[in-house]
């Protein structure tokens, strides 16, 4: 058991949010466990409104339950103050939201590095210019956002959230808002960081194609996880989906 | 559109209460100045109107010097007039009076209404209608031995009827006396006079005043029904030269008017400062509206989209200022009757009670104050609307997009057109030869227009600026400090608009210190290297020295010499002018002077003048020759030239022997006196004797001559003081400003400040970030005002004549204080808007639009 927990990055253990009470009362999550193990790339889907950004926000600690725990590894966040949160999240989260994802004023290299220098650490610079290699962003890093395109923008998010070597990344659906081949190569560079470099990655979206790139999709509706698949592939999950929909 | 601008008031109430609240500082200040003035007005003008109850005619002396109604010669009547006007037809009483400021009791306990008390000497004339004395208690004093006083004097001093006490008086020297009486003036209870009054009978009155046989002026009561024009003409056909019948009307105006002389500058001088919060206050506001407009730019562009035309769209702009301006106007009118209350009790304190009460509200303070308060906010409001009128529909479609301005270049070339203007006219004024009203204005004109365009070029360097000060920034406060340093560049124009009312409140604080600190050095070293003498004794109760005094301290041995001194407004020379006179033959001893060719000692005292090299040349004058001088009673003489002495001293141009004045002069009493110590006796030694000569009088104020340079350094001070603390409400409107500025820019970057949160950024990193971007801004606005300061400054102390400040000096210990505040202003404004940015719920934040 001991061993197993260990080799856990994120878990849910009946975990709730409940919005308003009463008539307009709306369970967002109800009574979810779930865990996600390490160096493994999984996807969390389900139709609008079906609670899988709450549970993602939940996990990565933006946001609280009503009832139940979470888990960063061994750490319940329920019991973490706003400040222990925030150093969580610095150490051991990474982000990638679906815009908006690089302050301004900073280039791109300033973005990747924020979570370290915030904290005052030192990057690993042999690991940096090892990811900045990878998504192929060498001659763009010190640009700024508004002079990078946003397939590079969102190259430059993942990086970041790779670059501190968290316990876990979160993408929230990452690729949006991008065109069909950009959004490929992010999801192409997350599935590499998964298998060649033994990262972590949740990644919340609609889309059964980006789905397609995980290991493993959880499927919620109304707050509940209703279906998972493993070693899903586009077909599978649009029939899931489908499913769900009738 | 008027519910939208209703609706967009009421949305956003935080935002324009800050803006309202710079209004309302200022239509604050204008409504106090003018409601204290005009309480002052209604004090003088009613005690001008106790004062001249009853009286039909006044008869007085014409003064022709009196050119700026400014020497207060009251120039004396002859007594004989009086008995001639009681004789003539339609005349039904008339008395003579005599008010003669500085005269002084000294009570039982040695103590005396002195410093800036009123404290007069009046004549019981006997007719009660006119002179208005009542006797409340004992009886009206009768003789050369006796004396009244009001009631005042007995609750404020230890008096008592029966006992006999001191009296001194500026003109004639210390006399004692028998208390007979304690007489109020006034019928009715409540008269007007302020201070304490001593009254003695008719000629007792004269001499202690120095009127012999004569009064100051001497009011008429007509028979019932006897018109006071017809009666003037009377009066005027049977005075002599030099002597004019005026109505009880116009005597009364006059009176009152003469308070105009300090009441008038007083106003403006509130005036001013209310203007330079207003100015401050319009850079404000129309910053706040660009930054909303710019975030509103979307929904401009949706109610353009939805068929609002331009003009609809300017007009709600405009009519939200209209609407801030007016709400602002009234409660600034509220609080600048409050205000005015507390200056009013602030002034008493100093001054003692002003009889009326209140402070009143006239309809010139309205719309002052209106005009001053809707307008301002609405002249800042009018470019912000006219670009919001030209956002095009597309903009709420489009994801980012700016509201137009004008193109740089032609913002530069206005800039630079509008400084030229500026300096232009601050030069014209500094070198111009108008009177002081047109150099003041001139430079107040070119001050706001280089201000104006200061603020129109900042833009174009506060980018670089801002990185160069900021620059330390990253180094001490990591991440959170590069953050706050691209946030203060990253919109230059912003970042000026915002730092622009620091700048000109600093300038002016700078200024006035440059100047204060320039002009402090030049007083000191005029009387370090201008005056020898040990001692000097000042009027200290305020309205002169009795020249007696003089001889008292003649006779220790301690002092080596004695000079008085006192001005006089005479015609010298063909020309009306102040002269100074003094004891001629001790005067190297108390003061430096380089006599170059004959001597101060020379020639008969009575007939003898001084005058400088420069002077000498442009009059073309040498010793020996003789100058014609007139006085103001119509004394004439001609003046022999007895020295000449090089340029540059405590005299300046020219100066006569006391002994002129003391024959022909119409003040009584002295300015100060001049002492220097005998061979070998030290301050120490002669302080104790000077002062036991000197006895208990409230008039004369013994202090070393450093004490005096001190005393003079303290006085200028207390200006600096109180200019700094009035110019303190332009930075507190600068750092409303700041505080409005990025209270929004903190609500533009929502999503930015959530994402950094949700990557690591703690709540204390954020407040740390909002709080150096804020001292950033600070510093750029400070730095800026210093450096214009200074350069005013300089151009000031320059421009006005090296013998009055011929000393620049940089304070630079309150310019590095001044530094220092900036920075604390800054955290100070960055309070709210860093609290604002820590609290933020991360998750929102980052969903924000």
């Amino acid at each position: 058991m001991t061993t197993t927990m260990t080799n856990l990055a994120a878990r849910a253990a009946g975990a709730s949010k409940i919005y308003g009470s009463g008539d307009t009362e709306v369970r967002a999550l109800d009574d979810v466990t779930v865990a996600f193990e390490r160096g493994r790339f999984s996807a969390i889907m389900g139709p609008s409104g079906s609670g899988k950004s709450t549970l993602m926000h939940c996990l990565a600690g933006l946001d609280d339950l009503t009832s139940g725990s979470v888990y960063i590894g061994d750490t319940e966040l329920g019991s973490l103050s706003e400040n222990d949160l925030t150093l969580l999240r610095r150490t051991s989260v990474g982000f990638v939201f679906q815009a908006f994802n690089l302050i301004p004023t900073l280039t791109a290299r300033e973005n990747m590095v924020l979570p370290m220098t915030l904290a005052g650490t030192k990057p690993d610079e042999a690991w940096v210019d090892q990811i900045v290699t990878t998504v192929n962003l060498a001659d763009r890093m010190d640009h700024r956002p508004s002079e990078l395109s946003g397939g590079q923008q969102q190259r430059v998010a993942v990086a970041r959230a790779l670059a501190s070597q968290p316990d876990i990344i979160f993408a929230d659906e990452p690729t949006g808002n991008l065109d069909s081949r950009s959004g490929a190569e992010i999801l192409n560079f997350m599935r590499n960081a998964v298998d060649d470099l033994g990262q972590t990655i949740v990644m919340v979206t609609h889309d059964p194609v980006a789905a397609a790139y995980s290991d493993r999709v959880v499927v919620l509706a109304d707050g509940k996880i209703v279906d998972e698949i493993l070693e899903p592939t586009a077909d599978t999950v649009f029939d899931k989906l489908k499913a769900l929909g009738d | 559109m008027l519910r939208h601008t209703l609706r967009s008031i009421t949305s956003n109430k935080a935002r324009f209460l800050l803006t309202t609240l710079v209004v309302v500082l200022g239509v604050t200040f204008v409504v106090a100045s003018f409601a204290l003035a005009d309480s002052l007005r209604d004090t003088f003008g009613q005690l001008s109107a106790d004062v001249n109850e009853g009286i039909d005619v006044q008869i007085q002396a014409i003064d022709e010097f009196d050119v700026a109604g400014q020497t207060g010669n009251n120039l004396p009547v002859p007594a004989s007039v009086l008995d001639d006007v009681r004789q003539l037809d339609g005349v039904n009483n008339a008395a003579g009076g005599i008010f003669f400021f500085s005269t002084f009791p000294i009570d039982g306990q040695g103590r005396s209404p002195g410093g800036q008390d009123l404290s007069t000497a009046v004549n019981f004339s006997g007719v009660q209608s006119l002179d208005k004395l009542v006797v409340l208690a004992g009886e009206a004093p009768v003789g050369p031995d006796q004396f009244a006083l009001s009631p005042a004097a007995f609750e404020e001093f230890d008096f008592e009827i029966g006992n006999r006490y001191a009296i001194e008086s500026t003109a004639t020297g210390r006399y004692e006396m028998e208390l007979v009486g304690e007489i109020r003036f006034g019928l009715e209870d409540d008269a007007s006079l302020g201070g304490i009054l001593v009254t003695f009978d008719n000629e007792t009155a004269q001499l202690v005043s120095g009127y012999e046989d004569s009064y100051q002026l001497i009011g008429v009561e007509g028979e019932p029904g006897v018109d006071p024009e017809q009666l003037v003409a009377d009066i005027q056909a049977i005075l002599p030269d030099g002597i004019e019948a005026i109505t009880g009307q116009q005597a009364e105006e006059d009176f009152s008017e003469s308070f105009e002389v300090f009441i008038g500058p007083f106003q403006t001088v509130l005036l001013v400062f209310a203007f330079i919060v207003l100015f401050v206050s319009t850079f404000i506001i129309n910053n706040t509206f660009n930054i909303i407009l710019g975030q509103r730019v979307r929904e401009l562009g949706m109610l353009r989209a939805l068929g609002a035309t331009g003009r609809q769209v300017r007009g709600s702009v405009v009519g939200e200022a209209l609407i801030v301006g007016i709400a602002a106007t009234a409660l600034g009118i509220g609080l600048g009757l409050l205000g005015a209350l507390g200056l009013k009790a602030i002034l008493e304190a100093f001054v003692g009670d002003f009889p009326s009460a209140g402070v009143p509200l006239r309809l010139r303070t309205i719309i002052w104050a209106v005009g001053l308060g809707v307008g301002f906010t609405v002249l800042a409001s009018l470019l912000p609307a006219w670009k919001a009128s030209r956002i095009p529909p597309i903009a709420a479609l489009r994801e980012e997009i700016s509201i137009g301005s004008r193109s740089s270049r032609a913002r530069t070339i206005f800039g630079v057109v509008l400084a030229i203007v500026g300096i232009a006219a601050a030069v014209g004024g500094l070198t111009g030869s108008g009177g002081v009203q047109a150099t003041l204005s001139l430079l107040g004109f070119g001050a706001a227009v280089i201000f104006l365009a200061v603020a129109i070029l900042a833009p174009l360097f506060a980018g670089p600026v801002v990185s160069f000060l900021a620059a330390p920034l990253p180094k001490l406060f990591g991440t959170p400090g590069a953050i706050a340093r691209e946030n203060a560049r990253r919109s230059p124009r912003r970042t000026a608009a915002t730092a622009i009312a620091l700048t000109i409140g600093l300038a002016l604080v700078t200024l006035v210190t440059v100047v204060a600190a320039s002009l402090k050095q030049s007083v000191n070293d005029t009387l370090e290297s201008a005056v020898a003498g040990d001692f000097v004794i000042f009027a200290d109760g305020g309205n002169g020295i009795p020249p007696a005094l003089a001889d008292e301290l003649r006779t220790l041995d301690e002092l080596d010499a004695v000079v008085r001194e006192r001005f006089e407004t005479v015609r010298f020379n063909g020309e009306i002018t102040d002269l100074e006179g003094s004891t001629m033959e001790l005067i190297e001893e108390v003061v430096r002077i380089d006599v170059v060719e004959g001597s101060t000692a020379a020639g008969d005292p009575a007939r003898r003048v001084a005058i400088s090299t420069e002077y000498a040349e442009e009059a073309q004058l040498g010793v020996g020759d003789f100058v014609p001088i007139e006085f103001a009673e119509g004394g004439m003489a001609d003046l022999e030239v007895v020295a000449i002495y090089a340029d540059d001293t405590w005299y300046g141009d020219r100066f006569l022997d006391i002994a002129v004045l003391d024959e022909f002069g119409s003040n009584r009493a002295d300015g100060d006196f001049l002492l220097s110590l005998a061979e070998g006796v030290t301050v120490e030694v002669a302080r104790p004797a000077i002062e036991a000569a000197l006895g208990d009088s409230p008039l004369a104020g013994l202090r070393t001559r450093e004490e005096a340079i001190g005393e003079f350094q303290g006085f200028i001070d207390i200006i600096l003081t109180m200019a700094t603390i009035f110019l303190g409400f332009a930075l507190l409107i600068a750092i409303i400003g700041i505080v409005n500025t990025l209270t929004l820019s903190v609500i533009e970057r929502t999503r930015e400040i959530g994402l950094l949160r949700a990557v690591g950024m703690t709540r204390r990193q954020s407040r740390k970030m909002i709080r150096w971007e804020a001292v950033a801004i600070a510093l750029f606005g400070a730095v800026l005002g210093i450096i214009l300061g200074m350069i005013f400054g300089f151009a000031i102390v320059e421009a006005v004549p090296d013998d009055f400040i011929g000393t620049l000096v940089v304070p630079w210990v309150r310019i590095v204080f001044f530094l220092v505040a900036a920075v604390l202003l800054g955290m100070v404004a960055a309070f709210l808007p860093a609290r604002r940015a820590s609290k933020m719920n991360v998750l929102e934040a980052i969903a924000h639009e």
